[in-house]
């Protein structure tokens, strides 16, 4: 028995020598990215990177930091997160679209304290200046698209609108030729109310009145009279019978697969479509030109925007933080790397964050030069602010409510008391 | 001599053992967690903190759609459970009758139950699609339409296609269920009956029926509880949308939790449900038990 014991007793010292060393020498960061796209998971964990993976390519550059790096799909990362924040266990760095509930929580370490100073300079600041809340920014951008419209030139023309509507009267004027023209056969406009993107129905519509989230000291305005007006004129458009029958479980894939399949004259969809057009293996005349607005508002578009962040990791001591933020920096400077970051944009099709890639992504692809001047204009949510969640569900169920007949003013109204009270 | 009735006494235990350890792991513990998680409070992005007694309670009772999707469960399992009892029953029964292919005719009911719900209610997305939807091809190709009809013209209409839905995966189980209890009655009950003079109705109502009774207990108390805690349906199908108007219990919770961030409601929701089914499952089951003492 005792020398079970003894054995025993050795056995767990020298283990924790073995583990002494380990925590001395390495340090692992617990990483969760977002799936972009069919090449993600390649990308970070395959053969997507010559052959190689982005794993694998950063641990053999930087010798010491390993990487845990799970990717998770965007149907079920919020569910991931929040469960591992409960369970005390967030990973030390997180892709995801928000962080301002996080940062609130004090959960976030600020950027200032992980990322190198030469990478915080090449951000386009008005990325940046997205992820800040109260003066600190927590987050940096990973990538970005834009919304235009997209219209089907031959259907356009077929039903003789010969010009491309900019404001929301010809955008009707156009919906009601292409309905005189094809009957039921083709949807002149597409409208996506969902919960997974009905924000962005209203952003498009609303900021084509001269509307918003908030005013300009940032409050929550979203029952402004532009709001409603704008939102009046969207549910206008579905019931007059110029959409898809079903915006409110109709995506905006369901919409963009319709307009490859010449179903669809008109939607507002991002960068990426031409490349989804192209895969479809359908060939239609299309194009593109700015989103309709309003007589006498301006026609803006919407940018949509992804981050990077670091959690804090409370268990650690000042040293330890220390070296967890430099490999986290080490991170930060591999993956935007030009020869990486510019492979990683381009492959999903995605806008870049930072100022090194455009020249190679410009010169790769020309399109992408009108498209960064598109997103340039950009208008971005307001996901800075802790209640842009509720928001953004509360504009989706406004919408949804009123396409059911519900008073679209009353349901602005109450969605503005739950956010002022 | 005392060491066999030691071993006896505690045998059965031991080999419980393993099960138990299972069930409070996987099952009882996860039950709890909930219910202290749904008193206390839960930050938008987790983290949890102290106690708020009743107060995810009230904000989960308050929900605006707490009214319509309340209703809507209740309607989804009631349709659901009924319907595919009743349409599983017959088919049970004719699946009992002699007949040529009843092994292929077996094997195909089982098909629906085979597969996974997500894919099941993902190709009757498609099927009822508007656009492509083949149910619509069909239709038009062999000219019993003109023109193609939107199968989702309302939220009423999506709901009911989400119930048809959940009948037609459930009904494979009742219908198992049920034959496992038409098999093991004694065809002399038959010939008995037959002998004085009852006829295919008597035979049902006096012989198959009570002697069924506790297969469809079984296939009943557990259907209540599938049915009722079934996500992937409604959510493949429309997310609860529009506005929550064809949410059911478990899909509301979800969208609260992990859409709207409102994770201490979502506990207190799904306490709720927990105790309705404790409640329903266990009236049924007592009241089945009381018909089976009568016979």
């Amino acid at each position: 028995m005792k020398k079970l014991i003894a054995l025993l007793a050795a056995l767990l010292l020298a283990l924790s020598c073995v583990g002494g060393a380990l925590a001395e020498d390495d340090i692992t960061l617990d990483v969760i990215i977002c799936q972009y796209g069919p090449n993600t998971q390649e990308w970070f964990l395959g053969k997507g990177m010559n052959g190689t993976n982005f794993v694998e390519k950063f641990e053999a550059e930087n010798p010491g930091v390993k990487l845990n790096l799970e990717v998770v799909s965007w149907n079920d990362v919020y569910t991931v997160v929040s469960t591992r924040i409960s369970n005390n266990n967030a990973p030390d760095i997180l892709n995801i679209d928000v962080f301002a509930d996080y940062a609130a929580e004090g959960l976030l370490e600020p950027v200032s304290d992980y990322c190198p100073e030469e990478l915080y300079g090449d951000f386009f600041p008005q990325f940046i200046a997205q992820s800040v809340l109260d003066d600190t920014v927590w987050a940096v951008p990973d990538l970005a698209s834009a919304r235009a419209l997209y219209y089907n030139v031959d259907l356009l023309t077929e039903a003789g609108v010969e010009k491309v509507p900019e404001t929301w009267a010809e955008l009707e004027d156009a919906c009601q030729a292409i309905v005189d023209f094809y009957g039921g056969d083709v949807y002149p406009w597409g409208v996506d109310m969902t919960t997974d993107e009905g924000q962005a129905a209203f952003a498009y519509y609303v900021w084509g009145n001269n509307g918003g989230f908030v005013d300009e000291e940032d409050n929550w305005t979203v029952n402004s009279d532009a709001n409603v007006e704008a939102v009046n004129y969207a549910i206008g458009l579905v019931n007059k019978g110029y959409t898809n029958p079903n915006p409110a479980t109709q995506t905006r894939y369901d919409l963009q697969d319709m307009f490859a399949a010449g179903k669809l004259a008109m939607l507002i969809a991002p960068n990426q479509l031409p490349t989804i057009i192209a895969n479809s293996g359908n060939e239609i005349n299309f194009a593109t030109a700015d989103i309709p607005h309003n007589e006498g508002a301006s026609s803006g578009s919407v940018g949509v925007m992804d981050r990077v962040m670091a959690f804090k990791d409370t268990t650690l001591n000042e040293e330890e933080t220390a070296k967890r933020n430099e490999a986290i920096g080490k991170f930060l400077t591999f993956f935007y790397k030009p020869e990486n970051y510019v492979g990683w944009v381009s492959m999903e099709d995605f806008l870049p964050a930072v100022n090194s890639a455009v020249a190679a992504l410009v010169e790769a692809n020309p399109a992408f030069e009108a498209w960064l001047n598109v997103l340039a204009n950009a208008k971005f949510y307001p996901t800075a602010k802790p209640e842009w969640n509720s928001v953004k569900q509360g504009v989706i169920n406004v919408e949804q409510n009123a396409l059911t007949g519900g008073d679209v003013k009353t349901l602005l109204d109450e969605l503005q008391a739950t956010l002022t009270k | 001599m005392d060491t066999i009735l030691v071993r006896r006494k505690w045998e059965p235990y031991l080999w419980l053992l393993p099960s138990l350890i299972l069930m409070t792991v996987f099952v009882v513990f996860p039950i709890l967690i909930v219910f202290k998680l749904s008193f206390s409070e839960i930050s938008r992005a987790g983290t949890v903190g102290g106690f708020v007694g009743l107060n995810n309670f009230k904000a989960a009772v308050q929900d605006k759609a707490f009214g319509t999707v309340m209703k809507n469960t209740a309607v989804w399992v009631v349709s659901v459970v009924g319907i595919s009892t009743l349409l599983g029953f017959i088919i049970a029964m004719a699946l009992n009758s002699e007949f040529r292919g009843r092994k292929i005719a077996r094997s195909i009911v089982v098909f629906p139950w085979a597969t996974s719900l997500v894919i099941q209610a993902s190709a009757w997305n498609y099927i009822i699609k508007y656009e492509y939807g083949n149910l619509n091809n069909v239709l038009l190709n062999l000219g019993i339409l003109k023109n193609a009809v939107n199968w989702r013209a309302s939220y009423q209409i999506e709901f009911a296609w989400e119930c048809g839905v959940g009948i037609f995966v459930t009904i494979p189980f009742v219908t198992f269920c049920v034959l496992a209890g038409l098999q093991s009655i004694d065809a002399a009950y038959y010939e008995a009956a037959t002998v004085d003079g009852a006829g295919f109705w008597k035979k049902l109502r006096h012989v198959t029926l009570p002697l069924v009774r506790p297969s469809l207990t079984v296939s009943t108390v557990l259907n209540i509880i599938y049915v009722f805690n079934s996500f992937p349906i409604v959510y493949t199908i429309t997310k609860g949308a529009p506005a929550n108007k064809t949410d059911t219990m478990v899909t509301l919770l979800y969208m609260r939790a992990f859409y709207d961030q409102q994770k201490g409601p979502a506990t207190a929701m799904s306490v709720i449900g927990f105790v309705i089914l404790c409640i329903v499952a266990g009236v049924y089951m007592i009241m089945s038990m009381r018909g089976e003492e009568d016979l």
